[in-house]
């Protein structure tokens, strides 16, 4: 009773923050998608190195889903760099980074393609540095973090996305593609993305993805001991809108005894919000590196506006 | 007026003083007697009533406390509270004139103190006796008694028996006064009529009112006489030899008035020096510097796995049953081991020997009961249960979720306790004497949330519960005590969540034995086995561990496949230990040594922990003190298990120990100790370990490694007022600093999370007149470190779909100092056979605006404080008999 009273009393004195993840309102990275997601090898021998990372040596598309619902369109200066050390959310340790471009972008989608394979270092391959620098010593594949920069303004980004260079260390694995989405519901309808959507009042307003289980991939990784570890993905969605808030905001995913969760979420306007479109974004994560979103854009007004 | 009689003597030593010497013990090898017998009067000295009192027509009451030697004289006397008008000095002369037979301890007859009172009363002769007439023949002298009151005295509120009260009719000075037995019972023979009764009974109000027998008559009255102010019990008890350098011990008056501890005994500790102050209301003792579970807990020596219900809820044992609390903030004695932190050990109290008692306590959430009574004369009872009734009461205040679906939070928890005491008849010499005790404590808490628009049902299920039966055998003949303590337990542990479920048995059997020898008055030698073994059952239905069994990534996690584990854990640890008490004049050595050998889950590990204590009495009242040793901690069975679960390699932790103090006594109640301490701990626990890839490209993930280094220094100031009538209380400082790093690593030591700089603890309690006692408690410490958030930026990972927080330098600030001021109202009822008791127990009266802690939204931009308790009321009644 002392502490169910306690958690009482601190719930009515803590003055907690109002900003939410999925309250869209400054500079954000929402997503990053990479394609492929996954690069793997035919063989695991590190024997000969150079082959191995020119077997990696495949372009890649990444693309970053930037946020900057109050930008008005301004220009966002960026730098990607790729570094050896998973820990370095900067890319900025000193001889271990490389820049693979530069430039500005703008509220949408910045799309770079780069090969990352044969970078290289001061003194080494990007992919031996990062090989050097895993706790696991390439076990769970090679993950290559890749760092966007973003400033405008006061605001200042910066966002880590790991690509990952594995082989096949056992037949049975196969390579991993990009989960997608295949359509989202409200209140139980579906929602197209032309389907010029209106909604009017405080809601809330239930949304639910189309069912995707059966693109939920099985997947094999080697255990510790060199053995099979039998997997299969289960899917995150992060939801996001330029106004109101999710409730919760990110859905799916196990628990740790290992139980699925439901994708059901509810998206509330806030009570100072005015007429206005909200963008809704739904960014989905494998578990394993692949990332996309799906968008949606619905014209809200609050009850007597004009939906 | 005529001056009927000059004195009246009461014998201060009354039923509670007995009982509250009750417990043999061996305590850190230091055997503390029990008094087997106490002092009788033989020869009473009539005090001179002082004429210019006399000439006024003064009385009084002389209390003092009286020194019995071994052979019964009264070598010293003191008056604890003086009257003046010559009534000391008067009671002084008389009573160091008396005769007692001598007290025994042990059955053997040794030197005791004990209160006495000395009363002086003018007595007025009463009209309207009945007088006998004279038979024929006989010289005219007083009649016969023809009449007889036989009754039995009861202080009032507590069915306590009184003994020794002197019962008297006034208006007949011609009888003999009755002396009420221990019992409780007195025989007044007196005359037909009226009798103005008069009972005089030490710390009780004079007692009168007026019984008209008729001739021949037997008349059997109950008396309950009132008791004086209720002041704080004052118990005689052997001094406790002094061996460690700190040792606090707390009385049962001190356990269950402290405010801000809601009447939980246990929670007393967390204000002494040395003792970290734990956020909220957290049971966690954090004991100079070291981890929470590097201080152990002994109930009547045998080892609790949890203090506290529910981890801060009240402590597993009725306060009721507690007799004293030791406390040991580090160089306790070698008859303690496995931990590098503190201890505390717990002892519990015999039943009552005159009547049966028991106690009522209801609060918001349980209700505990306790009883105790005496079956033979040498064989006493007690038990105590406790129910909480959270789980019942929880669901109504729940809000209702408006989809449909269910919530439910239940929160349970029960103890019990139950104690056998044999031998030890009283008054009579005794050997051997023993108890079985039997306790216990099971604690469940349940979370289910299923349905409405929940994507997930949850149901969490935790419970652990325990037992222990520990016999307890004291045999002491001449200068030789051995006390024998088996004892046998069981816990279970179990935790479902969802599909996972895991569960432990564990099952414990084990043995101390203490042996003491007084070679003579300058050797002293202690020596004993401590021994334990352990098995634990252990089983799991677990989804395959990311990060343990194969490498994760970060982000969602998969579906996995389930894997059942099941193991059998069997751990032995035995120890022996040896200390020797050297005196040579003023100073005293006590080298110790302890040994162990420990075979956990197929492995050996030893340990020899070499000690020496010092004390040297500089002055009477003042000595000088210090200790050295080593310390241990063998690691659990099961953190030793294969990876993914633990680490084979693991070996005990250890710390190095010192301490250098003095202290001083200034009168019999007030005194103070200040000690500085340097702990060092070395090859501590710490997780995760180290991951290694192995020659066949099998990568080996340890959970733990003995790669922890902390260190511990400061100084503690306790300045105390023991428990005396009226008052008690203390002030404690502690000015430490601890620290810790990883070994190996070329980063430099830093402050621990529980450091605090400064932690003063102001405790005072005063009883009142009509049943009222206040109390107060003053906490000041420093804030706990922490480490500045850095802002300006943003770290997003989007694999992980979350934010990375930005810290400065690790604990390079300290959140705000804590303050808060409580008080404690008391007030008792007292009724003829029970008594009520109310309190009202407010923390933080001064609704300070403390800091326990902080937290970030989610983006790390900002910290929010989460704030301490405010100003809280707390309710309690209790009743007892």
């Amino acid at each position: 009773m002392r502490r169910a009273l306690l958690l009482t009393l601190l719930a009515a004195a803590c003055v907690g923050p109002t900003d939410d993840p999925s309250q869209v309102v400054d500079l954000r990275v929402l997503g990053v998608r990479i394609e492929p997601p996954e690069v793997m090898a035919e063989q695991c021998s590190l024997d000969d190195p150079l082959k191995l990372f020119a077997t990696f040596n495949q372009e890649l598309q990444v693309t970053w889903r930037i946020a900057d619902p109050k930008g008005m369109g301004r220009a966002i200066a960026y730098e990607v760099r790729a570094c050896a050390d998973q820990g370095d959310l900067q890319c900025n340790n000193e001889g271990e980074f490389v820049v693979l471009g530069k430039g500005e972008a703008h509220d949408g989608e910045l799309t770079l393609p780069m090969r990352l394979g044969a970078q290289q270092l001061a003194d080494k391959f990007l992919l031996q540095g990062v090989l050097e620098q895993d706790t696991f010593k390439g076990l769970g594949g090679l993950r290559v973090p890749i760092v966007i920069h973003l400033t405008a303004g006061t605001e200042d980004v910066y966002a880590q996305k790991l690509m990952v260079f594995s082989c096949r260390f056992f037949p049975e694995m196969k390579v991993n593609v990009t989960p997608q989405l295949p359509g989202m519901t409200l209140d139980g309808k579906p929602w197209e993305a032309d389907a010029g959507l209106s909604l009017s009042g405080a809601g809330p307003f239930v949304m639910l993805p189309v069912d995707f289980t059966d693109a939920e991939e099985p997947y094999v990784v080697p255990s510790l001991k060199l053995e099979p570890v039998h997997l299969v993905e289960s899917w995150k969605i992060a939801w996001y809108a330029t106004a109101g808030k999710f409730s919760p905001n990110e859905t799916g995913g196990v628990d740790f005894s290992g139980l699925s969760e439901r994708h059901r979420t509810q998206w509330k306007p806030k009570s100072d919000d005015v007429e206005q479109d909200v963008r809704f974004t739904f960014v989905v994560r494998d578990g394993r590196g692949g990332q996309s979103w799906l968008e949606r854009i619905a014209h809200w007004a609050p009850d007597g506006g004009t939906p | 007026m005529r001056l009927l009689a000059a004195c009246l003597l009461v014998l201060g030593l009354p039923a509670g003083a007995y009982e509250g010497a009750k417990v043999v013990e061996v305590d850190a090898g230091v055997h503390v007697p029990v008094l087997t017998k106490a002092p009788e009067l033989l020869e009473l000295v009539d005090a001179d009533y002082p004429p210019d009192a006399l000439a006024q027509g003064l009385t009084a009451s002389v209390r003092m406390q009286i020194t019995i030697g071994a052979d019964g004289s009264v070598p010293d006397a003191e008056v604890l509270e003086a009257v003046g008008h010559g009534f000391d000095e008067a009671a002084l002369a008389a009573v160091k004139r008396f005769r007692f037979s001598p007290a025994e301890l042990d059955g053997t007859p040794a030197a005791v103190q004990v209160e006495y009172t000395y009363h002086f009363v003018l007595r007025v002769a009463d009209a309207g006796v009945e007088p006998e007439a004279p038979d024929a023949g006989q010289d005219a002298g007083p009649p016969p008694p023809n009449a007889k009151l036989l009754g039995r005295l009861v202080s009032r509120g507590s069915r306590t028996r009184i003994e020794g009260a002197t019962v008297r009719c006034t208006n007949q000075p011609d009888l003999i006064d009755a002396l009420s037995n221990a019992e409780g019972f007195f025989e007044l023979p007196l005359h037909a009529g009226p009798c103005a009764v008069q009972v005089v009974a030490s710390e009780h109000e004079p007692f009168l009112t007026t019984e008209k027998l008729e001739r021949g008559e037997q008349r059997e009255v109950v008396y309950y006489v009132r008791p004086k102010t209720q002041g704080y019990e004052t118990v005689v008890r052997a001094e406790r030899e002094k061996k460690e350098v700190v040792r606090r011990t707390l009385d049962r008056n001190e356990l269950q008035k402290i405010p801000g501890s809601f009447g939980d005994p246990v929670r007393v500790i967390q204000n002494f020096p040395g003792v970290a102050r734990a956020p909220f209301l957290s049971g966690q003792l954090i004991v100079r510097g070291a981890q929470p579970d590097q201080t152990l807990t002994f109930l009547d020596g045998v080892e609790i796995p949890i203090l506290y219900h529910l981890g801060g809820g009240p402590s597993v044992v009725n306060s009721e049953f507690l007799d004293r609390i030791d406390f040991f903030p580090g160089g306790f004695g070698a008859r303690y081991g496995r931990a590098v932190g503190g201890v505390i050990d717990v002892a519990t109290r015999k039943g009552a020997t005159d009547t049966y008692h028991g106690v009522a306590k209801i609060d918001l959430q349980d209700t505990s009961l306790f009883f105790e009574a005496p079956i033979t004369d040498s064989v006493s009872v007690a038990a105590a249960v406790r129910r909480s009734y959270i789980d019942a009461l929880l669901p109504l205040v729940l809000p209702k979720d408006p989809e449909g679906g269910s919530l439910l939070i239940l929160p349970r928890y029960w103890d019990y306790q139950a104690r056998a005491d044999f031998g030890g008849k009283r008054g009579e010499p005794t050997r051997s004497t023993g108890s079985v005790m039997a306790f216990g404590s099971d604690d469940a808490l349940q979370l289910v949330a299923t349905g409405g628009g929940r994507n997930r049902d949850v149901n969490v299920d935790f419970h652990t519960t325990f037992h222990r039966v520990v016999g307890t055998w004291n045999y002491r003949e001449g200068n030789v005590s051995l006390k024998t303590t088996p004892y046998l337990g069981y816990d279970l542990g179990t935790l479902r969540f969802g599909a996972s479920s895991v569960r432990a048995d564990e099952y414990e059997v084990g043995l101390r034995e203490d042996l003491a020898v007084e070679v003579n008055s300058h050797l002293t030698v202690r020596a004993g086995v401590d021994t334990v073994f352990d098995r634990i059952a252990g089983s799991a239905e677990l989804p395959v561990l990311s990060g343990n069994q194969y490498v994760p990534f970060p982000g969602a996690e998969p579906k996995v496949e389930s894997q059942r584990v099941a193991r059998q854990l069997d751990s032995f640890d035995g120890a022996i230990f040896l200390e020797t008490d050297l005196k040579i004049g003023k100073l005293t050595l006590t080298p110790g040594l302890r040994a162990s050998h420990a075979l956990l889950d197929g492995q050996t590990r030893h340990a020899f922990d070499p000690r020496l204590w010092a004390r040297y009495e500089l002055l009477e009242s003042t000595a000088l003190k210090g200790s050295i040793g080593l310390y241990t901690q063998p690691p659990s069975a099961t953190d030793m298990e294969p990876p993914p679960f633990g680490t084979p390699s693991l070996t005990h932790e250890r710390a190095f120990q010192s301490s250098l103090g003095v202290s001083h006594r200034f009168t019999d109640y007030i005194n103070v100790d200040l000690t500085g301490f340097y702990n060092r701990r070395f090859e501590n626990v710490s997780s995760p370990g180290p991951t290694v890839t192995n020659p066949d490209g099998s990568v080996t993930s340890q959970r733990f490694a003995n790669d922890g280094l902390g260190r511990a220094y400061g100084l503690e100031v306790m300045l105390r007022h023991e428990v005396s009538k009226r008052f008690f209380g203390w002030v404690a400082y502690t000015l430490a600093r601890s620290e810790e790093r990883t070994a190996g690593s070329d980063k430099p030591y830093v402050l621990t999370s529980f450091d605090q700089t400064h932690i003063l603890t102001v405790v005072g309690s005063v009883r009142l007149p009509y049943g009222f006692e206040i109390g107060s408690r003053f906490r000041y410490v420093t804030g706990r470190p922490k480490s500045p958030l850095v802002t300006g930026y943003d770290e997003y990972r989007a694999d992980a779909n979350s934010f990375a927080i930005k810290l400065g330098a690790s604990r390079s600030a300290r959140v705000k100092d804590f303050a808060q001021l409580d008080v404690r109202i008391d007030k008792t009822f007292q009724f003829d056979s029970w008594s009520l008791g109310l309190f009202l127990d407010v923390q933080n009266i001064l609704n300070i605006k403390n800091v326990e802690g902080s937290f970030y939204d989610y983006r790390f931009r900002q910290e929010y404080e989460v704030p301490g308790i405010p100003f809280l009321p707390i309710l309690g009644v209790k009743g007892s008999f």
